[in-house]
C-alpha cells in the first residue's frame, strides 16, 4: 500500500465518517444541480431535507467549502458559460440559468471570469 | 494576476503528448520549440479550449531536484495534480479499456469521488467527481 492510499483512508475515517451527514450535504447539492435554473433559497433547500436552514448552512460549508448561494451561483455562472458558448445571447442565458436581472447576471459574470458575458463569447467565438 | 497555465513535469514530452491527447482526450494548444530538446508544450480541456492550459514541462531531465521530486511524489502513490470528470467510474471504465493503469480505483472520499492514474511520464494523476 503507498503512502498516499493509506491516507485516503486515514481521512475518509477521520472526515467522512458521519453518513447522514454527507447524505445532507450530497442531496442538496444534487438538487441545486438539477433545479439551479428555477428560484432556490437556504428555507427551501432546508425543508426539503428536514433540517434547520442554519444547520444545513454550516453542513454545506464544512463539506463543500462554500455556501449552498455561492455553489449555486457558480453553477449558474458555468451553464451560463455553455449557452453563450453555443451561440445564445446574453439576455437568454441569464433568464435560461435562473438570473433575474440582466444587470446582476453580468456583474457576477465579470467578477467570476473576469470579463463580460459578451466579451466572454466573442472569444469563444474567435477560438472556434 | 490570472491562473493561465499550470505546469506538469513530464519525462517525455512527445510521450506525454500522446498520452494527454490520445487517451485523456486533451487538445493540443501550444507548441513552441525552446531549445533542440524542449518545447513550450501545452493542451487544454477539450471542453474547455479556452479554459487553463497544461504545460508538459521537460523540467525532470534538465533540473535534478525536479527529477527527485517527482520520483518522490510518484513512488508515495501521491497525485501531482488532479482534473475534474463528470463520472469517475465512466471515465475509470473507459480509460482502463485504453490500458491506462490505476493505483487508485473508484473511491468515495466524502464529497467527491477519486480514481489516480499513472500518465506514463513519471506522474499519478488523480481524477475527481463531485457528489
Amino acid at each position: 500500500m503507498t503512502l498516499y492510499q493509506s491516507e485516503i483512508i486515514r481521512i475518509r475515517e477521520l472526515c467522512y465518517s458521519n453518513t447522514h451527514q454527507l447524505q445532507t450535504v450530497i442531496g442538496t447539492k444534487n438538487y441545486i444541480d438539477q433545479h439551479f435554473e428555477k428560484e432556490l433559497n437556504l428555507d427551501m433547500l432546508s425543508h426539503i431535507r428536514y433540517t434547520s436552514k442554519f444547520h444545513l448552512l454550516r453542513l454545506f460549508k464544512r463539506y463543500y467549502g462554500l455556501s449552498p448561494k455561492q455553489y449555486l451561483t457558480d453553477r449558474r455562472i458555468e451553464k451560463s458559460k455553455h449557452y453563450l458558448r453555443s451561440g445564445m445571447s446574453v439576455t437568454e442565458s441569464c433568464f435560461a440559468v435562473g438570473f433575474e436581472s440582466p444587470a446582476s447576471f453580468s456583474t457576477l459574470f465579470r467578477r467570476k471570469t473576469g470579463m463580460a458575458p459578451g466579451e466572454f463569447q466573442k472569444r469563444a467565438t474567435f477560438a472556434k | 494576476m490570472r491562473v493561465k497555465v499550470i505546469g506538469i513535469p513530464v519525462l517525455d514530452q512527445d510521450k506525454a503528448l500522446a498520452f494527454y491527447t490520445e487517451k485523456l482526450g486533451f487538445i493540443k494548444k501550444v507548441d513552441v520549440p525552446i531549445s533542440e530538446t524542449s518545447r513550450w508544450l501545452t493542451v487544454v480541456s477539450k471542453e474547455e479550449q479556452d479554459g487553463t492550459e497544461v504545460l508538459l514541462e521537460p523540467a525532470p531531465l534538465h533540473f535534478e531536484p525536479a527529477k527527485v521530486y517527482q520520483q518522490a511524489l510518484y513512488e508515495a502513490g501521491i497525485p501531482y495534480t488532479q482534473f475534474n470528470v463528470d463520472n469517475v467510474q465512466a471515465e475509470y471504465d473507459r480509460l482502463v479499456s485504453l490500458g491506462v493503469a490505476f493505483s487508485v480505483k473508484p473511491t468515495e472520499m466524502g464529497t467527491v469521488k477519486i480514481a489516480v492514474f499513472d500518465d506514463t511520464c513519471g506522474n499519478n494523476i488523480q481524477m475527481v467527481e463531485m457528489l
